[in-house]
């Protein structure tokens, strides 16, 4: 079976309004966030990922199954979405367990997964109360509840950590990394890209509609040619390490700390840089370290699409 | 597979029928329902009052014929009467207060008297024992009253009750989801759209047939209230009430089946319900002016054929009606329950082929 979610230059239209457009994807196993801010597209990829919407062009599988059977793709995929609205009337558990008994399964399966579930979550004490009733930390984990209950290979969050206290917030990202570990696909987007950086394997970026970027944060990153890298580099003789570097045609910038043991150097091309540092560590400079720092996905948004509304 | 698709099928009623039962917008559908049962149970009410129904001729006393009513006029004496018509069927007594021509309050002895007559209460009203006063009731027969139910039952409980409480319920299944922004849960769930469309389209008609059906057996309890225990005995065993009941019922499911296809697909296609009810009303309503090919993508047009009783068009009535009543393309009842089945699966597969493609825009509702 195809382990790849792939988008096969997938564009899609509500009317006049562009949601994406030529989306050309294809994400491998373990963590992946969609990044961008608002309008970008985000909801409209998982929407489309999950069959609730249609691409006007292009082509999508999901582990080799298309979004137009959900017989076949939803065994395989759960979806927490950004819907806040509950089926009238159902309490936390029988929105979990109706959700599992709707895949044709017996009262007493849907039962074991269902509290497997909530356990998950933390959410066993309210889960015979009313969904509708929930506070909204408590709607999010319900849903995320529902979406892992039936234990799926693709897990597809939208804005999970929404409304959850850090406590929950940390354990809800273990959930994730142990999912990705097992070999499961965990596409999510967020708002919040310290996290995304934390728990990322690899990001997708978009903005109006189309993807930016996408691949590990590092090697998005080497591929912004026109943006200067920054590195910190530590050392016992900074001043004459700066003059070293000033002999270099790719160093834009170098700046020291106010403690003179660290220099915040800009250069046009990294690999001629870390080969440079090279040649002073063998020529008896003590070096302490060389860390990129803006490799981060927050660096790599600022560069590409700039620091738009709604991205922390 | 089948064992699936079954499982998940009462999944998705076992869902839905709750909401369907409960739901506080569709409180007006049981008003809808209860309206002709409050109808029949006010029209029982007022034969009993007035013994239309149920005449009790006293010991000496009989049944006049049309000669004698035409006999009795104002001005006779209650001793005129008892001679010639025997004892009043009822009678009763009161003293009055009345003013006289100059203004001067007097005393009169009111008397209420009624006698029977083949298919009219005769009652009279005397003053100090003659008659000031007369006025004839016409009798409801249980015939009559078969026909009333029959023309209240295709005129207004099926064309209107039915129609708009299927409506109700079935617009909703998709629609109102729509608007709750709930539909994603089933959306997302694993199951085949056209298992989920059958689901909830059973739902909804298992909902509208208690409901209607109830409100169907209701009525006709109520109608049968006005009449003696040997009336109802003889049109329930010896002249087919039992049939015509079940006919009756069994019309309403199959109402039930029809409109609920019909406006299951109009959930699917529009949002405004306005829109497909007037739509429908005005296709079903012309269904006599249709031509026949067209006349059988109608429900009516099967419903009508199924009614044990055909109300017989009076001379007097306005061309409309007349038009509504005429059956002017009478078919067999089995045909007219395969026929009506063959649109609503029609209906309903035609549904299942939106239903693959529907698309959750919960921004656009």
């Amino acid at each position: 079976m195809n382990d790849q979610i792939i988008f096969d230059n997938v564009s899609k239209f509500y009317g006049d309004v562009l949601g994406v457009n030529r989306v050309s994807l294809s994400i491998p196993p373990g963590i992946t966030s969609l990044v961008g801010p608002n309008g970008s597209g985000k909801t409209t990829l998982m929407n489309l990922m999950t069959g609730l919407i249609r691409p006007s062009r292009g082509q999508i599988t999901i582990l080799g199954q298309t979004p137009d059977d959900p017989e076949k793709l939803f065994p395989l995929v759960g979806y927490c979405g950004q819907f806040d609205s509950f089926p009238k009337g159902l309490t936390g558990y029988e929105f979990v367990s109706s959700y599992l008994r709707l895949s044709g399964r017996d009262a007493h399966e849907c039962d074991e997964l269902a509290w497997r579930a909530i356990d998950m979550v933390g959410l066993r004490e309210a889960a015979n109360r009313k969904a509708g009733g929930y506070s909204k930390g408590m709607r999010q984990r319900i849903r995320l509840a529902q979406s892992i209950a039936h234990q799926p290979k693709v897990l597809i969050l939208d804005e999970p950590m929404n409304g959850l206290d850090p406590l929950v917030r940390a354990e809800t990202i273990a959930l994730f990394r142990s999912f990705a570990k097992d070999g499961c696909h965990v596409i999510l987007s967020s708002h919040v890209l310290h996290e995304v950086d934390i728990i990322s394997d690899q990001v997708i970026l978009m903005s109006g509609g189309y993807v930016v970027a996408e691949g590990n944060i590092q090697s998005v990153r080497g591929e912004i040619s026109e943006q200067p890298m920054q590195i910190v580099v530590r050392c016992d003789h900074a001043n004459s390490l700066a003059s070293r570097f000033f002999e270099e045609d790719h160093i834009v910038e170098v700046r020291m700390h106010h403690d003179k043991k660290s220099l915040l150097v800009k250069t046009s091309d990294p690999n001629r840089f870390f080969l440079l540092m090279n040649q002073v560590a063998l020529n008896g400079h003590k070096l302490e370290s060389v860390a990129p720092v803006d490799d981060d996905v927050n660096s790599v948004y600022e560069y590409l699409i700039g620091g738009e509304d709604g991205v922390k | 597979m089948i064992g699936t698709w079954w499982a998940q099928t009462i999944a998705v009623v076992r869902l839905e029928i709750k909401k369907t039962f409960f739901a506080r917008r569709g409180l007006w559908i049981y008003l809808l329902a209860l309206a002709p049962v409050a109808l029949f149970t006010m029209q029982a009410v007022a034969v009993r009052t007035f013994r239309l129904a149920d005449p009790k001729i006293p010991a000496g006393g009989h049944i006049l014929s049309q000669q004698e009513v035409e006999e009795i006029k104002t001005g006779m004496t209650r001793e005129q009467l008892v001679s010639k018509f025997g004892p009043p069927a009822t009678s009763r007594k009161r003293t009055a207060q009345k003013f006289d021509e100059d203004g001067n309050e007097t005393s009169v002895e009111r008397e209420n008297m009624r006698y029977y007559a083949a298919a009219s209460n005769v009652n009279l009203i005397l003053e100090n024992g003659v008659v000031s006063t007369t006025f004839i009731n016409r009798r409801f027969t249980f015939e009559q009253n078969n026909y009333a139910f029959a023309g209240v039952f295709q005129f207004f409980f099926i064309r209107l009750a039915v129609f708009f409480g299927c409506l109700g319920i079935f617009m909703n299944l998709f629609r109102g989801e729509m608007l709750d922004k709930s539909l994603h849960y089933y959306l997302l769930a694993p199951i085949r759209r056209e298992i989920l469309l059958l689901g909830k389209y059973l739902a909804g008609l298992l909902a509208a047939s208690v409901i209607f059906t109830a409100s169907a057996g209701l009525q006709m309890i109520a109608t049968f209230s006005a009449f003696d225990s040997n009336t109802i005995s003889r049109y329930l065993y010896q002249e087919n009430g039992l049939s015509q009941i079940a006919a009756y019922l069994g019309v309403t499911v199959l109402a039930c089946v029809g409109y609920g296809s019909v406006f299951l697909a109009a959930g699917l296609l529009y949002r405004n319900p306005i829109i497909p009810a007037a739509i429908v009303l005005i296709w079903e309503a012309a269904n006599p002016l249709l031509p026949a090919l067209l006349k059988k993508f109608s429900v009516i047009y099967y419903l009508k054929a199924l009614c044990p009783l055909q109300i017989p068009a009076d001379p007097g009535m306005p061309a409309l009606l007349q038009m509504l009543v005429s059956n002017g393309d009478p078919i067999s009842s089995y045909l007219a329950v395969f026929g009506l089945l063959a649109l609503s699966i029609i209906v309903l597969g035609a549904s299942s082929l939106k239903v693959r493609t529907l698309e959750i825009n919960y921004t656009t509702e």
